[in-house]
């Protein structure tokens, strides 16, 4: 008999899932520079101390692993109550699918109130809210103002694609790697392709082509921003081994003073710390940022951005208790205090005067003169259609396809998806 | 008898055993040595010896909850998966060695399908079919998929071991009135324990190693198996090789250690059953 | 347990063999149905019938919210067919079986042929050659990963102590393939071994020795003896690694992500990178439908044509 009773209790062991506590907050976040994390423990810490009874738990996925995972975490029940997004596309897509928590009426009133318009109007989809913006970022050139020094050439002359190629063929010459970028990761090359595309047809070729108006992304600014790329890539401005490198092999070649510039978002101010070797990075004085530059006779502004409105949705089904820790997160106090350490740009009213961080002034004053600020196109265009544009880019970046081919493929997924 | 060509053939046979193991062990014992140096050494020195006993990586890792954890989930998922795999598939073995009924052909056959396509072809459906059980996150979601995979292996290994069991025993278990499943129970299974064993150690060295299916069906961290894991650590520590290859290290003992017991019935089980199957 | 519970009423002694013969019949009958229900329950649960919805979700375009609704017809297979990366995955996976059939298998076998024999050292021999088998597929692609890592692992440190530019071979499109192909060789040309050591220790001493006595050579006795005598494990390593050569996916996965620029993709890591991480159900089925039907395709002939004994 006894073995009867094994049987049942493997199997009663089998079904048994993980128990959870009433009040469990999960927190699902990609940061993995010391900086950010210890600030986000900090806010746990404090929320945690505020409310007994209430555990939140920091839930850690890689960037890469967290894309490539999130869409099967959603489906489960035990999906996260809190998660890191970009807003956009894949936003939406997952709103529609029902695994976004409606939380509008928390969010109006004071809350709505404390952000730019701007930000959280990303975060609305269909009259609703999901999430809140926690941090605005912008994509451009960073770079090495020593390695610059050495092969004699001025940050300030890059003002268009052209000056960029001139101090890339420089760099060469110097024997100096000129760029470093994270190819294996992909992401990091579609920044040149689409930020190349907003230089050149500006907000209304974007427009136009989501419309689904003449060729879509197939149509001729998205054409030339592929050839512009290619103008780059003939030079063979990256390490060695782009293509197996992630972003933070990148960000570690890029730390160790080994290239010139790595073109990433704000938080490579941290990343290529945290991937150096020494595990300190460039020194601040070496450090500086520049945007991407203008293409000649593109249509767009110079005050065009792009970059993330990056910020946390509310899982479907999460406790009261994960909208109130959102509300923390982002609660002027606690942004002010992220922004006076120079973690981000909180997309927030009234923080200029705390911002001291030289980098964070700079990004603060850009994003604030913005004219139209472009979400990363590989969440905009949702979750499909992204990924195929930066399959694109690092092609182009690999020789391995032409432009036209480049704005075509983009375009046929663009309209199976949407057909 | 020719000596002389004999000896000549000893001699490509060393160099050989010796060419096809330094192949083999270089990238064991780089990453062997690899966990007691530091980036800078692992470096300038990825073959010789470290220059200190530095066990830094190690007490770094071992002080972590985390891999305690991943170990400990492996081994309660492996632990299910041979159980249930044992007790089912023998039970069917069985009926199909040793009771005559119509369809039995068919439906042996029908089972041993599943021998023939990986997981992969049907992950995507399969994640659908646990998520509407409601077994996402769970080690029913892992245990159930892995032992219905891995049926058809067993079903062919133990059936033939079955079948080469001495017929007069049955026959004389009849005589005495003894039932199928009686007789199964205590005849057949206490003279299979070497199958039992084989067909034990390559479902544990599977489920183990298993990656695909954890990947897509575990999402809470205190339920990672130890493949998830190292991908885990390896996507949180990047390029810090020497304490990757610490950790690669760290969860190839167990490996090794559990493979010099069951060696033996591992080319048992090669020797036995898979090759006359 | 309703099993144990059946054979006990089962046993009930009788001496009426009408009725005897009838228990026995039901006996068998019962038995059968309890021993065979369970398993084939789980079979057809998790393994038959989410290859028989794969069929059926590739006809949608799905992103797994929800029910299918979009039907797309075969439009799936149509872009899966025009589909460059899909042609260079499969193109991989011949590559792979291939070298497997030509590089491995050889290996293995010519190894097997000189650790059947007895000397010292032989069981360590062995268990070195078998233990990349056993070790997992991730930390195998972790270990290579960093022997092939031109800016920091062992490939950084011979081009550094040769003085030679480093090379990055995973950032190769021509050669990443090849790499992930040395790697599936280390790791697996010690299981074949081991399946040929087992055939080879079959073999009656006495064969062997008496074409010893005949005076031929090692070479001879291998090829006109042993390797005839153990065609059957031969033709099943061949069948396992045919079939093994169609699934990789883990040491892809952990090696290369498939990369760079698809170039190293296999079917299986082409389905989990277009199907899994795009969430594209119905897409990645229809590469899960292709993958089945090759599989089972080349299972049933191969058995009818080398396995027919069976």
């Amino acid at each position: 008999m006894y073995k009867t009773v094994s049987m049942a209790s493997l199997l009663a062991g089998l079904f048994a899932g993980p128990g959870l506590a009433e009040t469990e907050v999960r927190w699902l976040h990609l940061e993995g520079d010391g900086p950010v994390v210890e600030f986000m423990e900090e806010l746990e810490a404090g929320f945690e101390a505020k409310n007994p009874g209430v555990d939140v738990k920091m839930q850690f996925l890689g960037p890469e692993a967290f894309k490539a995972r999130l869409t099967t975490m959603l489906q489960s029940d035990d999906r996260p109550h809190l998660f890191y997004t970009w807003a956009g596309g894949v936003m939406r897509a997952q709103a529609d699918a029902g695994f976004l928590k409606d939380i509008t009426a928390d969010v109006e009133g004071a809350w709505k109130d404390s952000f730019s318009p701007g930000a959280l109007s990303a975060y609305e989809y269909n009259g609703a809210y999901y999430g809140v913006p926690q941090e605005i970022n912008q994509v451009g050139f960073w770079y090495n103002r020593r390695l610059f020094d050495e092969a004699g050439v001025d940050p300030e002359s890059i003002k268009t694609w052209d000056d960029l190629l001139a101090a890339v063929a420089r760099f060469k010459e110097a024997g100096i790697t000129p760029i470093a970028t994270g190819g294996a990761d992909k992401w990091p090359l579609h920044f040149y392709w689409t930020h190349l595309a907003g230089r050149i047809g500006g907000k209304e070729a974007f427009d136009a082509a989501l419309a689904g108006e003449g060729d879509g992304f197939a149509a001729a600014p998205f054409v030339a921003a592929g050839e512009r790329f290619v103008e780059l890539v003939t030079l063979e401005p990256f390490q060695d081994g782009f293509l197996a490198a992630g972003h933070s092999d990148a960000a570690g070649v890029f730390g160790d003073g080994q290239a010139a510039m790595q073109l990433q978002g704000s938080w490579n101010r941290f990343s290529q710390v945290s991937n150096s070797a020494n595990g300190k990075g460039l020194p601040e004085d070496e450090l500086a940022w520049m945007p991407f530059p203008m293409v000649e006779g593109g249509a767009g502004n110079a005050t065009d951005t792009l970059g993330g409105i990056n910020g946390w949705l509310v899982g479907a089904g999460a406790p009261q208790e994960a909208v109130d820790f959102l509300r923390f997160i982002t609660s002027p106090e606690n942004q002010r205090e992220a922004a006076a350490r120079g973690l981000h740009v909180p997309p927030m009213k009234g923080m200029s005067d705390v911002i001291e961080d030289p980098f964070s002034k700079q990004f603060a004053e850009k994003l604030a003169a913005s004219t139209y600020h472009q979400i990363f196109w590989d969440q905009d265009l949702g979750p499909s259609v992204g990924r195929v544009v930066n399959d694109v880019s690092t092609e182009l970046a690999a020789g391995s396809t032409t432009p036209e081919q480049a704005a075509q493929t983009i375009q046929d997924a663009w309209s199976f998806e949407n057909m | 008898m020719g000596i002389g060509s004999g000896r000549a053939h000893r001699l490509y046979h060393d160099l050989a055993l010796v060419a096809v193991g330094i192949f083999v062990a270089t990238p064991l014992l780089v990453t062997f040595l690899g966990g007691f140096k530091d980036q800078g050494e692992l470096r300038a020195n990825p073959f010789g010896l470290p220059s200190t006993l530095n066990l830094s990586n190690f007490a770094q890792i071992l002080s972590q909850p985390d891999i305690w954890v991943y170990v400990g989930n492996s081994l309660v998922v492996a632990g299910m998966t041979v159980a249930l795999t044992l007790i089912i598939g023998a039970m069917a073995a069985f009926a199909f060695a040793q009771i005559r009924f119509f369809g039995s052909r068919m439906l042996l056959n029908y089972v041993l399908l599943g021998m023939m396509f990986p997981f992969a072809t049907a992950i995507l459906p399969l994640f659908v079919r646990l998520r509407d059980f409601g077994l996402l996150n769970s080690y029913a979601g892992l245990v159930l998929p892995q032992v219905a995979f891995g049926l058809g292996f067993s079903i062919l290994l133990m059936r033939s071991f079955f079948k080469q069991l001495p017929s007069e025993l049955w026959e004389a278990a009849q005589i005495d009135g003894c039932s199928y499943a009686g007789f199964f129970w205590k005849v057949t299974l206490p003279l299979s324990t070497p199958i039992l064993a084989t067909v034990g150690v390559f479902v544990l060295v599977q489920s183990w190693n298993n990656f695909l299916l954890p990947l897509v069906v575990l999402n809470d961290e205190s339920l990672y198996t130890w493949p998830i894991g190292i991908m885990q650590f390896q996507g949180e520590y990047n390029t810090e090789w020497s304490l990757i290859l610490a950790f690669v290290t760290l969860t190839l003992i167990p490996a090794v250690i559990f493979f010099a017991f069951a060696q033996k019935y591992i080319v048992e089980g090669l020797t036995g059953g898979a090759v006359k199957g | 347990m309703t099993m144990l519970e059946a054979s006990r009423s089962g046993r009930a002694p009788t001496r009426r063999p009408g009725l005897r013969a009838r228990l026995m019949k039901s006996d068998r009958f019962v038995t059968a149905v309890v021993f065979l229900v369970p398993a084939l329950t789980l079979f057809t649960l998790f393994v038959m019938m989410p290859i028989g919805e794969a069929a059926w979700y590739s006809l949608f375009r799905w992103n797994g919210f929800g029910a299918p609704t979009n039907h797309v017809g075969l439009k799936n297979f149509q872009m899966l067919m025009q589909m460059d990366a899909f042609h260079t995955a499969l193109k991989n996976t011949g590559l792979i079986i291939f070298f497997s059939l030509i590089v491995q298998l050889p290996l293995g076998l010519y190894l097997a042929l000189i650790l059947s024999q007895k000397f010292r050292g032989v069981v360590l021999w062995r268990s070195l050659f078998f233990l990349p088998y056993i070790l997992a597929e991730v930390a195998t692609g972790l270990i290579w990963k960093f022997v092939y890592d031109g800016r920091h692992g062992l490939a950084a440190g011979i081009t550094d102590a040769l003085g030679v530019d480093p090379v990055y071979v995973l950032a190769d499109q021509e050669l990443a393939v090849y790499a992930v192909i040395v790697v599936l060789v280390w790791k697996f040309f010690g299981f074949h071994m081991m399946l040929y050591i087992a055939g080879l220790q079959n073999i009656p001493r006495d064969v062997v020795e008496s074409a010893q006595i005949d005076g031929a050579s090692w070479w001879q006795i291998a090829r006109r003896i042993k390797i005839p005598m153990i065609a059957p494990v031969i033709k099943l390593s061949v069948f396992f690694s045919i079939l093994g050569g169609l699934q990789v996916f883990d040491l892809v996965w952990s090696l290369t992500r498939g990369g760079p620029v698809n170039s190293s993709h296999t079917v299986v890591s082409f389905l989990y990178d277009f199907g899994i991480m795009r969430m594209r159900i119905g897409f990645g089925s229809a590469v899960g439908v292709v993958l089945f039907v090759v599989c089972v395709g080349f299972a049933f002939s191969y058995r009818r044509i080398f396995m027919k004994e069976d």
